[in-house]
């Protein structure tokens, strides 16, 4: 369900946060609109240092594979990039959805690793909702409905203090994926 | 000076991939120890090279000399430049730390050609370019070779195709060790354990059950890179070929589940 207990702009102050602590970089030039490679210098391993640090802050699950494994995972080998590692048609279409309103164009024969340099800070802090809003509906310890706020950005149960168990980035990136070939059957 | 300085004073370490995680550790490991320090970062523009420069600033602050050098160790020519650049800095080199890695995380039978390619390039390949090229320095000086392996060279793990790297390059220093011992070069490694910083951050991308390894059976930088430091030093003159273990003992509690539960930790209290 959607969560209303930690508010859009504190998930991108916290973002923003961990990205600069992840980076070692003036939150000053953080901005919402800055890709965390092209502007902000980031490197592979500063992603999975970015991702920790917003697991530890959230309780959340950051998705541990690339959109692009779970394509291939659930479509078949080769159906996202090719053997030369260029971005397929339809992997192409499915991107401009997910990445729709991204200032870069995602193109068949794109490379792979060009696409990191479109994650920018508020896409990131869009993809920490996302899994925020998979706050269940009741505890599954206690069935209880009353989940509550710690620490400013804990989500727990207010009658047993269990604290929320959200869906895992891997599984939601696999659930979008299955919603967008279900209506477009692109694959 | 003690002695330990006297020895490393005025020599020159060159560590690969030193801008941070444990290269960083053992650049500065062996700034304290009294060496001049190359550091080498592989990316213009980015974070690494950011944090390369404060790498060189805290060794300046020790009062030793250090250099940044931007090199891609898989590509030879970039290497030769690098070995070059040491040269014009201070004409010689005395250790030589390979500790530089770069790989996916996709199960081998995943990889693509070209990741297969970059992974040989900068694990295997490149090492041996940087050995290549160091080896008329260390040579004349007399010196060491370091390679730094890590625990998938020998244990399992999911989606860590550079684990086989690591074995390869251990080999590599057996062999070096022998064929180089005649001209008073020594090579050993060391075969790091889990380090809860950023291969830690790595290793869980595929393996969840590592947020349950208690911090007792994680290894720091430091203890890693103090051990770098040590296999330079004349104490270590009778081990050749050797990679060295050094994790906290978590190899040595795989035969049961060193995270399952409760358990005595090493000091005897209930943890």
């Amino acid at each position: 369900m959607k969560q209303n207990l930690i508010p859009e702009q504190r998930v991108l102050e916290e973002v923003r946060k961990a990205i600069s602590e992840g980076i070692d970089i003036n939150p000053a030039i953080v901005t919402p609109e800055s890709s965390l490679m092209k502007d902000l210098g980031a490197e592979s391993l500063d992603f999975l240092d970015i991702n920790y640090r917003l697991e530890q802050t959230f309780g959340i699950k950051m998705a541990r594979r690339t959109v692009l494994d779970h394509m291939e995972e659930l479509f078949g080998e080769e159906s996202a990039i090719d053997s030369d590692g260029k971005l397929t048609e339809k992997a192409a279409k499915v991107l401009s959805m997910r990445y729709d309103g991204a200032e870069y164009e995602v193109k068949a024969g794109m490379d792979m690793d060009d696409l990191p340099a479109m994650v920018t800070v508020s896409s990131m802090a869009d993809g920490v909702m996302n899994l925020l809003d998979t706050l269940p509906e009741k505890c599954a310890n206690c069935e209880a409905q009353n989940w509550v706020l710690q620490e400013e950005t804990r989500i727990r149960c207010g009658s047993c203090g269990e604290a929320a168990t959200f869906t895992s980035g891997d599984d939601l990136m696999q659930v979008w994926l299955k919603q967008v070939q279900e209506s477009k059957k692109i694959f | 000076m003690t002695e330990e300085e006297s020895f490393f004073a005025g020599k020159v370490a060159l560590v690969t991939g030193s801008s941070r995680g444990i290269g960083r550790s053992i650049a500065l490991a062996f700034a304290r120890a009294g060496s001049d320090v190359v550091i080498n970062h592989s990316k213009a523009g980015g974070a690494s090279e950011r944090k390369a420069q404060e790498v060189c600033r805290e060794i300046e602050s020790l009062g030793r000399k250090a250099l940044v050098v931007l090199a891609d160790i898989g590509q030879k020519s970039s290497v030769r430049d690098m070995v070059g650049a040491v040269s014009t800095w201070r004409g010689r080199l005395d250790f030589l730390v390979l500790n530089a890695a770069k790989a996916p995380f996709r199960p081998i039978e995943k990889l693509l050609e070209r990741e297969m390619r970059q992974l040989i390039e900068t694990n295997f390949m490149g090492n041996i370019f940087c050995i290549q090229q160091a080896l008329p320095f260390l040579e004349a000086a007399g010196g060491k070779i370091v390679f730094i392996s890590s625990l998938g060279s020998r244990f399992y793990n999911p989606s860590y195709p550079l684990g086989s790297m690591k074995a390869a390059m251990e080999t590599v220093v057996r062999d070096c060790a022998e064929s180089f011992a005649a001209r008073n070069i020594s090579v050993n490694g060391i075969c790091g354990g889990v380090v809860k910083t950023d291969s830690f951050k790595i290793l869980r991308q595929n393996m969840e059950e590592l947020d349950q390894i208690p911090d007792e059976l994680a290894v720091s930088e430091d203890a890693i890179a103090e051990v770098a430091v040590f296999l330079c030093s004349p104490g270590a003159r009778g081990i050749c070929g050797q990679t060295i273990v050094v994790d906290n003992g978590l190899s040595n509690r795989l035969y049961r589940p060193a995270w399952a539960g409760k358990q005595k930790s090493r000091k005897g209290v209930d943890s």
